[in-house]
């Protein structure tokens, strides 16, 4: 294993029942990369994801993040390994201030004792909201901080659940579809974001659906296809691949949008 | 119709506040495990019970002072609260995938089997202590009377207005300054969210049942020494009290069980006024399913109002 190897999947697979939502797929992503996962609906990019973080256990395969096995593990504590994730469809808190949504990110890094939990710790509570407001104005929420996170548009909820995820001060950062739901111009500021985030050195994977996106930022492209990982390459090699266009685009009709 | 200022009517509502108070105590267990695990735990009378033996036990061996008689009582309350999680929660909470989250029979067996330790509990303190009211030493009951010009409180209404103006305000605190007490928000807000950015939802739950256990055993013990009863049975009216209060204010809104167990407690004590005192059980499922038919989503629910 090389050293700079964030994330190794070995050989991954889940089968739910007779169907092989995700086939024998082996990827690695380096320290530093921003790599982008797309695949037609129903391909198994959420399961691979799911799998990925922790949330659904492998039927067979490995998942090494940072030199351990994630077999096994809860999903609190690969998150406290420096994997953070955020969701499809938002799970932000919502009857809770922008930034207490964020502080809870720092919390759940950081860890506590029941001591320290209920009664102490300045040192630390200085440490949680210092976190919490660096990522609030990373992006760009900070003025918003005592806003109900129920109050916010669309959009921003997106970037709050971005700016928790960032408050854990993670290692690798897996964004699920962040552009489902944006308009042109709003795609093209989390456009803008995510190269922001990379050019700080973040090693971000991008799942999505929205090819645009993901061929315009990333530096590297794995391509899932019926659970199967059909192409690893640069966008434009991708983008020219034979198998690609025949399973995600259709060579005759594009009815998969 | 009495005058407002009639002494008598004054003295209810007093009587009726330290009521209220203590069904907001218990009420307050019940909202805050509903909050995180949407499901009512039915246990939740036994813990008020099991303060209030705690504490009996605790006078009669050592005779401490009430301070410390209500810390200790209220660690005790904690401890069967963790109890009571990993006996009838933890097992049924195997799944933890979106699915069985939302899970309607997951829901349904969580709640029959806290009704099944419930069952359990009290007929073995029945079988313990016996199914009599016990005899407390009259110099740990809190009923010394204190005159204050035409009204005659005891020194419990003061206790128990003190003592639950105290906890009221400490549970804010822990709600909204302290890490467990973010935890506790979070995993109510969205479990799946929480889990994920690196908060432990199981230890998150079992100090939910701490603290929720902790207020009820308080609050039976108190209860105990002011009305100078104490038996396996005394959990039920309370338990059901606070679960009126707690479906009344919303469901898992706090400051809205608060709020319906003062106006349930003063209700019911100044209904001693027109009714006999056996009806006044009356007022509580009177004031319910006047919510229910009314404010479907109670008081102060709006929605999904979360603690």
């Amino acid at each position: 294993m090389m050293a700079d190897v964030l994330l190794e999947i070995t050989a991954l697979s889940r089968a739910f029942g007779g169907l092989r939502a995700v086939d024998d797929v082996t990827a690695e992503i380096r320290q530093g990369e921003l790599v982008g996962l797309i695949g037609p609906n129903g391909a198994g990019k959420t399961t691979l994801f799911n799998l990925i973080s922790g949330f659904t256990p492998p039927s067979s395969g490995s998942v090494v993040f940072r030199g351990q096995n994630l077999a096994g593990m809860k999903p609190h504590q690969v998150s406290r390994l420096g994997m953070a994730r955020t969701f499809q469809n938002l799970r932000i808190f919502p009857n809770m201030t922008v930034f207490d949504n964020v502080s809870v990110g720092a919390i759940g890094a950081l860890g506590y004792g029941l001591g320290q939990g209920l009664f102490g710790g300045a040192k630390r509570a200085g440490e949680i909201s210092a976190r919490a407001w660096s990522a609030l104005e990373r992006v760009g929420l900070a003025n918003l901080a005592g806003e109900l996170a129920a109050n916010l548009s669309y959009g921003k909820r997106k970037y709050l659940e971005i700016a928790r995820a960032l408050a854990t001060d993670p290692v690798l950062l897996i964004l699920d579809e962040p552009a489902a739901g944006l308009n042109d111009t709003e795609t093209a500021e989390l456009a803008h974001f995510i190269k922001s985030l990379h050019a700080d050195g973040g090693t971000i994977l991008l799942v999505e659906h929205d090819m645009g996106l993901v061929m315009s930022i990333c530096q590297r492209v794995m391509v899932l296809a019926s659970g199967a990982k059909i192409a690893d390459a640069a966008p434009k090699v991708v983008q020219a691949d034979p198998a690609v266009l025949e399973a995600y685009l259709g060579i005759d009709e594009e009815e998969d949008a | 119709m009495p005058d407002i200022f009639d002494a008598y009517f004054a003295q209810q509502v007093i009587n009726g506040i330290s009521l209220g108070l203590v069904y907001a105590l218990v009420a307050i267990g019940f909202t805050l495990i509903f909050g995180i695990l949407n499901v009512v735990n039915f246990a939740h009378g036994e813990i008020y019970t099991v303060g209030a033996f705690a504490g009996l036990l605790l006078i009669v061996g050592a005779a401490p002072p009430l301070l410390a008689v209500v810390l200790l009582v209220m660690a005790v309350g904690a401890a069967a609260g963790v109890g009571l999680e990993r006996l009838a929660f933890r097992p049924i909470r195997r799944f933890s995938d979106e699915a069985s989250l939302k899970s309607r029979a997951m829901r349904e067996a969580t709640l029959l089997s806290s009704l099944a330790v419930s069952i359990v509990a009290r007929e073995v303190m029945a079988h313990v202590f016996g199914g009599e009211m016990r005899i407390i030493p009259q110099a740990a009951l809190l009923q010394d009377v204190i005159t204050l010009g035409p009204l005659t409180l005891t020194n419990g209404n003061l206790i128990i207005f003190g003592a639950s103006v105290v906890m009221l305000g400490g549970l804010q605190f822990m709600l909204y300054r302290t890490r467990v007490g973010l935890s506790i928000r979070a995993v109510s807000n969205n479990v799946l969210g929480a889990r994920h950015v690196g908060i432990d939802t199981n230890r998150t739950i079992v100090a939910t049942f701490a603290i929720g256990s902790s207020l009820g055993a308080a609050a039976g013990i108190l209860v105990g020494l002011y009305d100078g009863n104490i038996y396996p049975y005394m959990g039920f009216a309370p338990g059901i009290k606070a679960f009126v209060a707690m479906v009344m204010g919303g469901l898992s809104s706090i400051p809205g069980a608060v709020i319906c167990a003062l106006l349930l407690g003063v209700s019911e004590s100044v209904a001693t006024d027109f009714l006999s005192s056996g009806w006044k059980d009356l007022i509580a499922y009177g004031l319910l399913v006047v919510t229910l038919i009314f404010f479907p989503q109670g008081l102060f629910g709006h929605g999904r109002e979360r603690v």
